[in-house]
């Protein structure tokens, strides 16, 4: 059912929903860019319509709410463990239809893929979604060509029209209070990007051969391995356990799990001093061609969602879409190299 | 109730074997089914968790040879008088043993590897008219760093067993050299339906499953177990992932065609 | 030809070695302008200079060339210029008041550069309306950061950008990226323990290596802006120093202020015979003594909470005799 509301009815809206859920999206976070005086746009709890930043990509995606960049997972004493507690609210999540997508990502890997994991499903289960429609595309956005561009599985769409917001619900739960306080019900169909700047084919005769090319060792030299595309991406689900104790001699403390990027040095190291992957463009490589080659191998489709976060967020200015470019010429490189 | 997978459970250290100053069996209470090669995430609390593969498996109990060589391992070495360690698991695949029945079965164990495989050597140790015919040549660097030596005086009587150590001085029941230099010479009566289990150092299994495969060995008929950064054991963590496997859920135990092609 | 060479000085002019000739000096307030008056320099060199202009060491530009007649010319077309950048001025059309105080200089600072705290040259043009025009010997410069391009100890007061670092500990994944550049880089100021980081607010500089490594924003600037100060350097033909550190994370009011009260404590003490009425600030307080200076600059100072002065100061320095 499709509803206009204005600002002062955007926002009761929201105070109704926060009885239950809290209320995350992407909002401005003043200083909080890396250099001085620069702000970022990432996941933050909001209150009131005009929180939420519309007109801008955010720089970090909404998985932090899933996801939680540190979590713990239960504390330790000598004798006993106790399993951290989960939210007392459910969560309801503002993001756009390439997000939308991520979402059955992370679902793919932590619901399924062999075992569902405990703490995702708990916060999971207890999640709204809210698809912000997109008008146009952004500088790095290639999500018409990645197949996410539009998401019509959302359970309410909003965005900003005439001073207001236009909404369409699919949780039946929301149509009392939305016809309560909507000025107008009308049809809606939230924006969607037909064409973007940049462009992806992926190559359908990729083969694993492609990480024989070339083509990675620029990134030896290009690439600081310091994990950004990998935070920011929507679908990078990858994490790494940490014990920690509360005091120098204590018996007590807490085993959490935080973040980790395939990018990032340590990630493959094993006990005894082993490690894979040494070179940037190793990393690259491994990187990439789990996006948009071997996640599809195992799952049947690609995990990039072409949201271009990683492009926007590296400081070395490596374009993910850029890369995925090169692989056409590589895996012909490679298969030349074969004949010969 | 969903399952928490993440919480360990404690589990009774019921025997500490000291192979090496380094090297030890922790025979620990469990109930349940699990097979060789699996693994369990030990931890102990304050320091974290370690994938550690199951040695041995026995009524109650299973048997998880620890090689310290980590923080956690280190620990885990100075803390087990506690009596009991934590555990998760079992984790991954596993060797199936009713694949090499009826075979002409060579286990080429290096070093710790020799711990994955050792549960398979003990069922057709127990079981030898189960296989054709049983070999296990075992190499370590040197004569201190021998693992199960029991075991392996045991195994003589019901297979041939070749233990060899890349250096040190010849004696009756130990060659010196590497591993792969007694495979041109394994005594088969049809290699090509033979089976092969390689487990040990990348390096080494590269250069056993080559030697195998010049002896006539078919690459579908060779198994290897592979070691990578297993931090959840459960599919999620992504550590452990290598091209489109996880190696947590789809092996440690590969089949050669499949393991030789994971490209990390 | 009948020229008071006082006068000509005081309105930024200069008594060249050509006879008849002389220089027109263009003040920029941390050293940055619209192109526009690029232009106009670049008219007045062409039609009343040589066509040529020096950019002299203090961030200006210095129009060689000109007759002394055509001074008042030049004041005029110079109007344009100093309204634009802002300059404390008398009497409009009459060109720059100058000036013992010297132009005060900036590095190029956050507009442009990765590391800089703040925004050098707005700050050195709030500077800049305070204290000019002043006749007395002060040089004045700012940096965005610990770095140091503009070289602020050499001057009486230097002014070095700090960002206050955030650690969100909930953001922070163990990625050690700003441990690693604290120690490379910086200072050391970072450990990691228990999976975290910790921050020894001793030994930290506010340089922002940290907030610049963090992969994930666990560390950020906090948004108030903090500087340190550093007094009384200077270059001469007597005792060159570096300047020394007097306080940390002190805020952009109280620089005024202490800058401001300098001038008061200077008045007072200056010696009424030094040649052309200008002395270095710090010659003086090596007559009356740190304790005296101190007392007049710290006046009406409410320092910020977490300022950290640095007490007591020692200057070293080259001594030619």
């Amino acid at each position: 059912m499709g509803y206009y509301l204005k600002e002062r009815e955007a926002d009761r809206f929201l105070k109704e929903l926060s009885a239950d859920y809290e209320l995350y999206a992407p909002v401005k976070m003043k200083d909080d860019g890396m250099f001085s005086d620069t702000d970022t746009v990432r996941y933050g709890k909001i209150a009131k319509a005009s929180d939420i930043v519309f007109d801008e990509k955010s720089d970090y995606s909404f998985k932090e709410v899933l996801l939680p960049l540190s979590e713990t997972l239960f504390f330790f004493t000598e004798n006993q463990m106790k399993e951290a507690d989960g939210r007392k609210k459910g969560a309801v999540i503002f993001l756009r239809s390439c997000d939308l997508h991520a979402v059955k990502r992370l679902d793919e890997i932590y619901l399924k893929n062999g075992y569902e994991d405990y703490y995702y499903k708990r916060i999971r289960e207890n999640v709204k979604f809210v698809l912000m429609g997109c008008k146009s595309c952004f500088e790095d956005c290639f999500c018409v060509d990645m197949g996410t561009a539009s998401a019509d599985f959302y359970g309410l769409s909003m965005e900003p029209k005439d001073g207001g917001y236009q909404l369409d619900n699919k949780y039946a739960e929301w149509d009392g209070i939305l016809e309560e306080l909507c000025q107008e019900k009308l049809p809606v169909t939230p924006s969607t990007v037909t064409e973007t700047k940049v462009r992806v084919t992926i190559p359908e005769n990729l083969t694993l051969d492609v990480a024989k090319s070339g083509m990675w060792d620029e990134y030896d030299g290009r690439c600081i391995n310091c994990g950004r595309c990998n935070f920011a991406c929507p679908t990078c689900t990858c994490f790494t356990m940490q014990d920690i104790f509360y005091t120098d001699n204590g018996k007590v403390g807490e085993r959490r799990r935080v973040a980790a990027s395939c990018m990032v040095d340590g990630y493959t190291d094993v006990a005894g001093g082993g490690s894979y992957r040494k070179k940037n463009g190793e990393r690259m490589r491994f990187k990439v061609l789990h996006k948009i080659y071997d996640y599809n191998k195992r799952f049947g489709y690609h995990m990039c969602v072409g949201c271009g976060r990683c492009d926007r967020i590296c400081p070395e200015y490596i374009s993910f879409s850029g890369c995925i470019g090169k692989l056409e010429e590589a895996q012909k490189e490679v298969e030349n190299h074969d004949a010969e | 109730m969903m399952q928490n997978e993440y919480v360990p459970f404690f589990s009774e250290v019921k025997e500490v074997i000291r192979h090496t100053d380094i090297e030890y069996t922790f025979r620990m209470a469990y109930e349940g089914d699990v097979k060789p090669g699996q693994f369990f995430e030990v931890s102990l609390p304050k320091y974290g968790e370690a994938p550690i593969s199951v040695s041995g498996i026995d009524e109650g109990s299973i048997d998880l040879t620890i090689r310290k060589v980590g923080k956690v391992t280190d620990e885990i070495f100075e803390h087990y008088e506690g009596d009991r360690l934590f555990l998760r698991g079992p984790y991954g695949n596993g060797f199936d043993v009713d694949t090499y029945k009826g075979k002409e079965l060579v286990v080429v164990a290096g070093g710790t590897g020799l711990s994955p495989v050792r549960g398979v050597v003990d069922y057709f140790a127990a079981h030898p008219q189960e296989v054709k015919s049983m070999t296990l040549i075992a190499g370590f660097k040197s004569a201190t760093d021998i693992l199960f030596k029991k075991d392996l005086q045991r195994w003589r009587k019901v297979m041939n067993v070749i233990l060899t150590v890349d250096s040190g001085e010849e004696t009756k029941d130990c060659k010196v050299g590497l591993v792969t230099e007694f495979i041109p010479g394994l005594e088969l009566s049809d290699v090509s339906k033979a089976a092969a289990v390689v487990v040990g150092p990348p390096v080494m299994m590269k250069f056993a499953a080559g030697a195998l495969l010049k002896r006539g060995f078919a690459e579908e008929n060779i198994w290897i177990s592979h070691e990578r950064k297993m931090c959840c054991g459960i599919g999620k963590c992504g550590h452990c992932k290598v091209d489109d496997t996880y190696i947590c859920l789809d092996g440690p135990v590969f089949n050669f065609t499949k393991g030789i092609r994971l490209v990390d | 030809m009948d020229i008071n060479t006082k006068a000509l000085k005081k309105n930024a002019f200069r008594v060249t070695k050509v006879r008849g000739i002389t220089a027109s000096r263009v003040r920029v307030p941390g050293g940055h302008l619209p192109t526009e008056y690029m232009g106009m320099i670049k008219a007045i060199a062409d039609e009343f200079g040589n066509g040529t202009v020096h950019i002299t060491s203090r961030q200006g530009f210095e129009i060689p060339g000109i007759r002394y007649e055509d001074m008042p010319a030049v004041n005029e077309r110079l109007q344009p210029i100093i309204e634009g950048l802002n300059i404390n001025q008398q009497t409009p059309g009459k060109g720059y008041p100058s000036s013992g105080t010297r132009n005060v200089t900036a590095c190029i600072g956050n507009r442009v550069c990765p590391y800089a705290c703040y925004d050098t040259s707005a700050f050195a043009q709030r500077i800049e309306k305070a204290i000019f025009p002043n006749d007395l010997h002060f040089k004045i410069a700012l940096t965005g950061c610990p770095n140091d391009c503009a070289k602020v100890r050499m001057h009486d007061f230097g002014i070095m950008g700090m960002s206050r670092p955030h650690y969100e500990k909930e953001r922070c994944v163990g990625c050690e990226a700003c441990v690693k550049k604290c120690r490379t880089k910086s200072v050391e100021a970072l450990t990691f323990r228990n999976y975290k980081v910790e921050r020894d607010a001793k030994t930290c500089i506010g340089c922002g290596e940290c907030a610049l490594a963090c992969p994930t924003r666990a560390w950020t600037r906090e948004g108030e802006k903090r500087y340190r100060l550093t007094l009384l350097g200077r270059s001469g033909k007597k005792n060159p120093r570096l300047g020394v550190d007097f306080i940390k994370w002190v805020d952009e009011e109280s620089i005024i202020k202490i800058i401001l009260n300098t001038y008061d404590y200077v008045k007072e003490y200056i010696d009424p015979n030094a040649p052309g009425g200008k002395e270095h600030v710090g010659y003086i307080v090596d007559r009356t003594g740190t304790e005296e200076f101190l007392k007049w600059a710290m006046r009406d100072v409410e320092l910020p909470k977490g300022a950290e002065v640095i007490s007591p100061l020692y200057w070293g320095g080259i001594r030619y005799r």
